[in-house]
């Protein structure tokens, strides 16, 4: 399957993404992802990925927009500032970070995948990553730039900055460094990637801004 | 150490390669991704700083300063590092110079540069969050991190700088610390604060915007915290 035409623009800190659908094709949408659209393009809402997504605390629904009697734009701008990824898929499966899909062709297959219990309670982010299968295209996003790095052996992410990666690389969360870096070199937990395959990473971690905020909340008087 | 400063100017990430037996000193938290033979240990701010308690004394003070040290073994190695904020990276060669750094800004360094705590600021008044200053000496590049894009000024005479506004700067250059206008009242209502007043010759390195500021613009929105 071909990919549709396009397009990214002010990538990489205010990414939005233009997709041109064919008539009669369909996109599936991120819900509240669309920003703006042309006419002939009708959406609709379906409850894909099941239940499974209530658990990613993504929201449930996807939109699905179809260009009806002839071309369409629509332009998709995700909730978060940051980059935007575009990949094709050809039977190959890649994992996204449960806050990072933006929208696909219809031929992508959208699971929710349980980490394991050990896996998912340490990596920080959520217990569920979401499994994209089939063919067509994957737009993902994230907070922050996005960096793709090779993999070829071994590599370390800090578990706050994966956005995704593709199935063929094995992973492992661990410490970093002996117990004193464990407590004090804030970096706590990681993912040590392993094989070779693509690994998808942000530049910046909205968890670590949500703690940098911290110290400007209103105090509460205790009366 | 060679260093790639890439997605400016927003969300700019540094890329270091390290050969073998060269090591890397960064802000505790500032890595995001490295190759799998990197090796990480984690140390105060000075060596033999008195130890993990008093480390963690200081931490509790909200005055901790940790520092990462990486190192490849086996062969080369890539690290990855960022800070919180959005903004922009600079590189810094040092050679025997001393540079003053506004802790928040310290992001990665040599291990051949020395990081030390210098002049203990005062607690800001408003937030509670309190400012110090890192001495950098030493040869070798460091790389500084700043709240939205970094501009360089040529200071030849006298120069001021908002304390909020300041990443890094020459230690050839006084600087004092004063009201912006005539009286206390009028620089807290004028809501300019403390300067910086700079004298001599020298580089300050100076950012867009001002960390505390953008904070205090969040406050409303915020949900309150207990005390």
């Amino acid at each position: 399957m071909s990919s549709m035409k396009h397009t990214i623009t002010c990538s990489p800190d205010y990414s939005l993404l233009t997709v041109n659908i064919p008539a009669g094709n369909t996109v599936k949408v991120e819900a509240s992802a669309m920003a703006a659209m042309d006419t002939n393009i009708k959406m609709k809402t379906r409850m894909k990925g099941g239940l499974g997504r209530l658990l990613t605390r993504e929201s449930l629904f996807i939109n699905e927009f179809t260009a009806e009697g002839g071309d369409g734009d629509i332009m998709i701008a995700p909730g978060s500032p940051g980059d935007l990824k575009h990949i094709s898929l050809d039977g190959n499966v890649v994992y996204l970070q449960n806050s990072g899909y933006v929208a696909s062709g219809l031929d992508v297959t959208l699971e929710t995948k349980w980490q394991g219990m050990m896996k998912g309670f340490f990596s920080g982010e959520s217990l569920f990553l979401i499994k994209c299968s089939g063919k067509g295209d994957l737009w993902f996003n994230s907070y922050g730039g996005i960096i793709e790095i090779d993999v070829k052996g071994e590599y370390i992410v800090d578990t706050g900055y994966i956005v995704a990666f593709e199935e063929t690389l094995d992973y492992n969360v661990q410490s970093v460094g002996g117990l004193k870096s464990l407590f004090f070199s804030g970096e706590g937990l990681v993912c040590r990637f392993s094989g070779s395959g693509k690994l998808w990473i942000q530049t910046r971690n909205v968890m670590a801004f949500a703690n940098w905020t911290f110290p400007y909340r209103p105090v509460k008087k205790s009366n | 150490m060679k260093t790639e400063i890439l997605h400016r100017h927003s969300n700019t990430a540094a890329k270091i390669s390290l050969s073998e037996e060269e090591t890397c000193t960064t802000e505790s938290g500032a890595m995001i991704a490295m190759s799998g033979n990197m090796s990480i240990s984690t140390s105060t701010y000075k060596k033999g700083g008195g130890g993990i308690f008093k480390a963690a004394k200081r931490l509790l003070a909200g005055e901790s300063f940790f520092l990462n040290h990486f190192q490849p073994s086996g062969g080369s190695g890539e690290l990855w590092v960022s800070p919180v904020l959005t903004g922009d990276l600079v590189e810094h060669n040092l050679s025997g110079e001393k540079l003053i750094v506004q802790s928040g800004s310290f992001l990665a360094a040599a291990s051949t540069v020395n990081v030390d705590v210098g002049w203990q600021g005062f607690k800001n008044f408003l937030s509670g969050e309190s400012l110090f200053w890192l001495n950098l000496s030493g040869d070798g590049p460091v790389i500084l991190s700043a709240f939205g894009v970094i501009y360089t000024v040529e200071v030849d005479g006298e120069y001021i700088v908002d304390t909020g506004h300041i990443v890094a700067f020459d230690e050839t250059l006084n600087f004092s610390i004063s009201k912006a206008g005539k009286s206390w009242i009028s620089s807290f209502f004028g809501g300019e604060g403390i300067i910086c007043r700079f004298k001599g010759k020298g580089k300050i390195y100076c950012q867009s915007h001002n960390p505390s500021s953008f904070g205090h613009s969040l406050t409303p929105s915020l949900k309150p915290r207990r005390q």
